[in-house]
């Protein structure tokens, strides 16, 4: 599958400005008690139970791993090119973008649930 | 195609100190962006495996805790701040220069060939981020450590 260069880029944005927009919101959460209370392990378990909040991490964790691993392409292709580089680099983020999606996923998921 | 080659640096042409002389504030915001965002990223990924340690309980949380939240994790956790905002700043600017705004108009080039787009509102706009980056930087510290 070819994506032009132009969509990607946009993608790239678009992801940058919705997570600017939802870390600024996760950040304020840590900012509605004492920073070193809100990381107490009861804390974050609640936070990761309420529904609103575990769809916001959620968001988070796919736009920042869009937008890093894009961003990681990106500077890897500006360092070199080359028909098997680049397709070795585009797949390779691609992956770990997955791979770190499906990671951060089963936490959100399993504690939101309560399967701990 | 040979004189292509040799004009490749690869990393090397990112910490080339002749390059920040000749190209001046807009070299280092390009060097800076993309320091910050391999930096973000790395903090990012660890970020995820070290809250991914919730899934093993309460003491391998609270180890976890341990490890982050000394004076050494929060002068990490500050640096981290700093490139958040710096990063989200000058990408701000770029964007807005992709879109034309901020660039001048055209003009035709007379020597010394100055490009429009490198003009003062740029440099001013690159300044003002390293600045907000540093009372951000400033202001987590202040929270951290209060």
């Amino acid at each position: 599958m070819i994506m032009r260069e132009s969509i990607v880029m946009k993608i790239h944005y678009g992801t940058a400005l919705g997570a600017v927009f939802l870390v600024a919101i996760h950040i304020m959460m840590r900012m509605t008690q004492d920073f070193h209370e809100s990381l107490q392990y009861e804390n974050v378990i609640a936070n990761y139970e309420m529904i609103g909040y575990a769809i916001l991490l959620e968001l988070i964790l796919i736009l920042i791993s869009v937008h890093g691993f894009n961003g990681l392409r990106v500077i890897l292709l500006e360092i070199r090119q080359g028909q098997s580089y680049e397709k070795g680099v585009t797949y390779g983020c691609i992956a770990a973008m997955i791979a770190l999606v499906v990671y951060g996923s089963n936490t959100i998921i399993s504690v939101h649930l309560g399967l701990l | 195609m040979e004189k292509e080659n040799n004009a490749k640096e690869g990393i090397k042409g990112w910490i080339s100190p002749a390059k920040y002389g000749k190209f001046g504030i807009e070299r280092f915001a390009w060097i800076l962006m993309r320091i910050t965002g391999l930096g973000l990223l790395a903090y990012f990924i660890g970020h995820i495996i070290e809250t991914g340690n919730i899934l093993s309980g309460e003491g391998a949380w609270n180890s976890m805790l341990e490890l982050t939240q000394t004076t050494e994790g929060h002068i990490f956790l500050a640096l981290v701040i700093g490139m958040c905002v710096f990063h989200t700043g000058n990408g701000i600017r770029l964007m807005l220069v992709q879109m034309g705004y901020g660039i001048g108009k055209p003009a035709r080039p007379d020597y010394p060939y100055k490009p429009q787009s490198l003009n003062m509102k740029g440099k001013a706009c690159i300044y003002a981020t390293i600045g907000i980056a540093a009372l951000a930087m400033w202001y987590g510290i202040t929270v951290m450590f209060g």
